[in-house]
């Protein structure tokens, strides 16, 4: 292409990709032991030592662990390996590398000290507290700028498909994290989040499900397209398939979220948007894993020698599985049953393990010999470690499998007439899933051998050679031939055209009210029509466009953005922008006090959410074990909302005045004496702890600035009210004869259970009546969502 | 040694690209792109038919649903859908309360059929706070329940109205029982009060406690 070709030797930095890779081995090692512990503490509740060490700490631990620490690192370390030898080009910046790398694992030691400490933001994967936060966002921007700033000092003209999901990847992660976290902060380690209630629960499962995308599966997606035709030396299957399957990855994922609040108070239409995105998602998943696995054709018999070619090979069968089993979980009559339940903690870890763990694996596996100029210490070993790893995976997501549907068969069944449950009693489905939670601590306990037998063999392989850094001579492009598109030509071609003109028509199908709505889906089906005769007469122009902007990185980032950031735009404005009133339904939620509030403060400092849900579905069992169905308009006041999505325990939302204090009482202390069978861990430390009554007002400021309609209150006013009420209820507990202080912690949290699931029936507003129940923006006259009824209370 | 990996062992020759839609590129094998990443090479095959067409039917299978559900109201919304259940489950409990009196009640705690499966509710449900002897104390110490063992009520002696107690708790939730009809179901609460009674004889001298809300009624 260049008349003139100047070459230049450079030298990688390998060094960061190592210590990227060390990290991520013993973190790994640490998430997945905190994992075996809080396993064996669901069976053997003895287990939860002390306070800092009992699961409701340690769960957030094991998962922010794995997944930011473990994954992380590891992501890292192949993102700094393939991007300089894909871009021809060291790392832009070595100190902006170094400033991530230890940046990084000082957020996960702040992380490993805060959790077990009881600071959290109460929203899970989104737990850390908000120092921690902008800590993360910073290295974050640290990692982007130095990754793009390769990118355009890179020797390579066009940017190859591993790079086009590191791009996805570093866009998206910073766009979700930043706004999920968007907090008051009230004290240095205590925040609370802008959101609230549903709108808190959207946002979150926006977050939430997609930081399983876009940080668990895209980079590894990446890292994928590169070391595994390495490792297989055979070409890619299909160009075609990458280019199709990662721009329908990027956009449908982001839909999704709501599948994570499927049969809840969720307005119905984003519901079935969630489901059926999913559904959606199911083939371009798939298109990455046949990426993976046919372009080992032609070469299989390396899956009988190589270690590596195994670790790999079993990674995309998982990956295969997972994402056909999301898209099942995701349908919301099997989700009636497997949510809440151990299905999908059986789900995320073939994710976790499967995917996620064994891309590692043979990650690291090839790594090592290479970055230390030797070989492998040993190749059996490496073989045992497989074996053992996928034994162990198997056994957990088989027993999660068992577990999951057996107990949500339990908790839905009821009788042939469909009068009562089967299992009134919720421990009784517990006790049925014992033997599952033993096999579980098993299967979890193997694979943690195998990253101990991988840490031990790529320690001698370091030991056996030394550190090398790749030197290579490279080709130097001329400036002036990449990086040249204009706004024009990135966004005025067919292909951006007929994609926004299809979703702007799609758009209309879902919002336009009846009549409209049918009429825009039958112009997008036309439109849809015409893009395809148009793709058949002028491919190659389309292809030609493509093959550019894949030699321009800056418009490329901004169409991943664009695609990526519609799908959260369109879910998340209508039910954030909307007023509260319209959020409501008939019921609104009573406002905590001082004294309620603490004791919320606790429950989420507690990770009580890890087992308890609040949240009703609009599903019989449900209604019938835990009382009438969940409305919005009751979890209006909730910074974080408590939803859950796991439910070890019993469903909490109307727990409130179910029992008399001194069940709660007796309970915090010792579980069994009033639930025979349970595995709750004690709670012993509330009834010697102080409640934090100097923060209080401080935590009301910030309610009342998020809009909770306090009354107007001094602090002296406000520390009053706290144990005025305190003593009211150490009065009540006085009369079963039990004895405690009203500033203790245990006062404070029974008040909050007390308050569960009350709530006011707001004066009827005709206006109110006619256009509360979906935003205004979303239905048409005929849209069933708008027949939910606006119910007088009995 | 340090081997120089950027280079594959044998790199393949690229074929000449042709980009079809309508025309079958398998009887000429798959495309080899020409250019090469890092020593990694990519093919250019046709979408796998079989995947295609399951993303389309996904597609279809959506717009078939959202068009069946917002444009032909098919399918219940689910409120209603529990509203219905709810009724239908009202209805049946009405028919069957109708069929009981104090007179069946007491009949039914000598059936040891029955009172056996409410020993079983009442031993999982009901001893966190009337005890496994229904005393309400556990080795001296006063559970939160009311003692189910005298001859002294709170909320009245006669079967149906214990009947009622379980079924729907006590009057101010707050202090205690809560209602038990809608999680163990009708039959279940019934088959508990055959077991409280059949602790009791029929016609035994009775006294309402001094807190008695029904004290005040008479």
């Amino acid at each position: 292409m260049n008349a003139i070709t100047q070459k230049q030797t450079i030298t990688f930095d390998d060094k960061v990709v190592r210590q990227f890779m060390w990290a991520s081995i013993l973190w790994g090692l640490v998430g997945m032991l905190v994992g075996v512990i809080i396993a064996a503490q669901l069976n053997y509740h003895e287990l939860n030592l002390t306070s800092w060490l009992s699961f409701g700490r340690l769960r957030p631990l094991h998962t922010n662990a794995v997944i930011f620490a473990f994954v992380g690192n590891m992501m890292f370390a192949g993102i700094y390996y393939s991007t300089q030898r894909l871009c021809k080009a060291r790392m832009a910046s070595d100190l902006l590398s170094k400033i991530h790398f230890w940046g990084w694992q000082t957020i996960i030691v702040s992380a490993a000290v805060t959790l077990p400490l009881g600071f959290t933001r109460g929203q899970e994967y989104a737990e850390l507290i908000w120092p921690i936060n902008i800590a993360v966002a910073l290295i974050w921007v640290v990692f982007a700028v130095n990754f793009f700033w390769t990118l355009a000092k890179r020797n390579e003209p066009s940017l190859y498909v591993a790079l086009w999901f590191y791009i996805a990847t570093i866009i998206t992660v910073a766009m979700l994290y930043i706004v999920n976290h968007l907090s008051i902060p009230t004290s240095w380690t205590h925040s609370y989040t802008l959101f609230a209630g549903v709108q808190n629960a959207l946002v979150q499962w926006w977050y939430g499900h997609n930081a399983v995308a876009f940080f668990l599966t895209t980079p590894i997606l990446g890292i994928m397209y590169y070391f595994l035709p390495k490792a297989v030396d055979r070409p890619v299957y299909s160009y075609r398939l990458s280019i199709v399957h990662f721009w329908s990855l990027v956009f449908i994922y982001i839909w999704a979220g709501p599948h994570h609040l499927l049969n809840t108070s969720l307005p119905k239409w984003l519901q079935m948007l969630g489901m059926f995105f999913s559904l959606m998602l199911w083939a371009p998943s798939w298109g990455g894993m046949l990426n993976g696995l046919l372009t080992l054709r032609g070469a299989w018999d390396k899956l009988r020698t190589d270690p590596v070619v195994k670790f790999f090979i079993a990674a995309v069968t998982f990956y295969g599985m997972a994402t056909f089993e999301g898209p099942l979980l995701s349908i919301r009559a099997v989700n009636a049953l497997s949510h809440y339940s151990d299905w999908t903690i059986g789900h995320v870890h073939s994710g976790a393990l499967g995917w996620n763990g064994l891309m590692a694996a043979g990650l690291f596996y090839w790594l090592t010999p290479r970055l230390y100029g030797t070989k492998l210490h040993s190749v059996p070993l490496a073989n045992l470690h497989f074996w053992i790893a996928l034994f162990g995976i198997l056994l957990y997501v088989a027993a999660m499998w068992v577990s999951g549907i057996m107990q949500g068969l339990m908790l839905n069944s009821t009788n042939a007439a469909g009068t009562a449950l089967t299992y009134p009693n919720f421990i009784e489905t517990l006790t049925a899933i014992r033997p599952m939670m033993a096999f579980r601590i098993i299967g979890g306990s193997m694979y943690l051998i195998g990253m101990g037998l991988m840490l031990w063999n790529l320690w001698m392989t370091a030991r056996s050679g030394k550190a090398v850094n790749e030197t290579r001579e490279v080709t130097l492009i001329d400036r002036g031939s990449v990086d040249t598109m204009g706004i024009k030509t990135t966004f005025l071609a067919d292909p951006v055209t007929f994609f926004f003109g299809g979703l702007f028509l799609f758009m209309g199908w879902i919002f336009l009210p009846k009549g409209a709505d049918i009429t825009a889906l039958i112009c997008a089906l036309i439109f849809g029509f015409l893009a395809v005769k148009k793709f058949a007469v002028a491919h190659s122009t389309w292809s030609n466009w493509y093959e550019r902007l894949l030699e321009n990185w800056l418009p490329f980032t901004l169409l991943t953005f664009i695609a990526v950031a519609l799908g959260g735009l369109i879910q998340l404005v209508p039910t954030v922008m909307v007023n509260r009133a319209k959020n409501m339904e008939d019921r609104i939620q009573q406002v905590y006090t001082p004294l309620e509030l603490t004791g919320r403060d606790l429950y989420v400092s507690e990770g009580c959410y890890n087992c308890h849900s609040q949240m009703i579905r609009t599903m019989l069992p449900d209604v019938l074990r835990y009382g009438d169905y969940s409305r919005l308009g009751e979890s209006i006041y909730d910074h974080p909302f408590q939803w859950g999505s796991k439910r070890t325990g019993p469903d909490l939302a109307r727990v409130g005045g179910k029992y008399p204090n001194s069940w709660h009482f007796n309970h915090m202390m010792d579980p069994r004496s009033t639930s025979v069978g349970s595995n709750m861990p004690s709670y012993p430390h509330l009834f010697t702890s102080k409640f934090d009554q100097k923060t209080l007002p401080k935590k009301i400021a910030a309610m009342v600035q998020l809009g909770v309609p306090y009354p107007i209150m001094t602090d002296v006013e406000i520390k009053e009210n706290a144990i005025k009420q305190g003593i009211a209820i150490v009065e009540n507990l006085k009369v079963d004869g039990l004895a405690a202080s009203p500033d203790t912690q245990i006062v404070a949290i029974i008040a909050y259970l007390q308050k569960l699931g009350k709530y006011d029936t707001p004066e009827p507003n005709e206006a109110l009546i006619n256009r509360a129940a979906v935003p205004q923006l979303i239905p048409g006259p005929g849209n069933p969502d708008k027949q939910r009824p606006a119910r007088p209370v009995q | 040694m340090i081997h120089d990996f950027s280079v594959r062992s044998k790199p393949l020759a690229p074929t000449k690209p042709t980009f079809s839609m309508s025309k079958d590129n398998s009887t000429q094998g798959p495309i080899l792109r020409p250019h090469e990443y890092d020593g990694i090479q990519e093919y250019d095959q046709k979408l796998p038919n079989w995947w295609l067409f399951s993303w389309y039917i996904t597609m279809v299978i959506f717009v078939i649903a959202w068009v069946a559900y917002y444009q032909f109201g098919m399918g219940m919304a689910d409120e209603k859908e529990i509203d219905t259940a709810l009724a239908k489950i009202a209805e049946y409990q009405k028919k069957e309360l109708e069929l009981i009196s104090d007179d069946k009640l007491w009949e039914m705690s000598l059936d040891p059929k029955i009172t056996a499966a409410g020993a079983a509710t009442f031993q999982t449900t009901c001893v966190a706070c009337h005890a496994s002897d229904l005393s309400a104390h556990i080795a001296g110490a006063k559970l939160p329940g009311l003692p189910l063992n005298d001859q002294e009520w709170k909320h009245g002696h006669a079967p149906t109205q214990i009947l009622t107690i379980i079924r729907k708790g006590a009057p101010d939730l707050t202090k205690g029982m809560p209602p038990w009809e809608p999680q163990l179901g009708l039959q279940r609460v019934v088959e508990v009060t055959a077991f409280v009674l059949s602790k009791h004889q029929k016609g035994e001298p009775v006294t309402l406690s001094a807190d008695s809300p029904l004290k005040a009624v008479k």
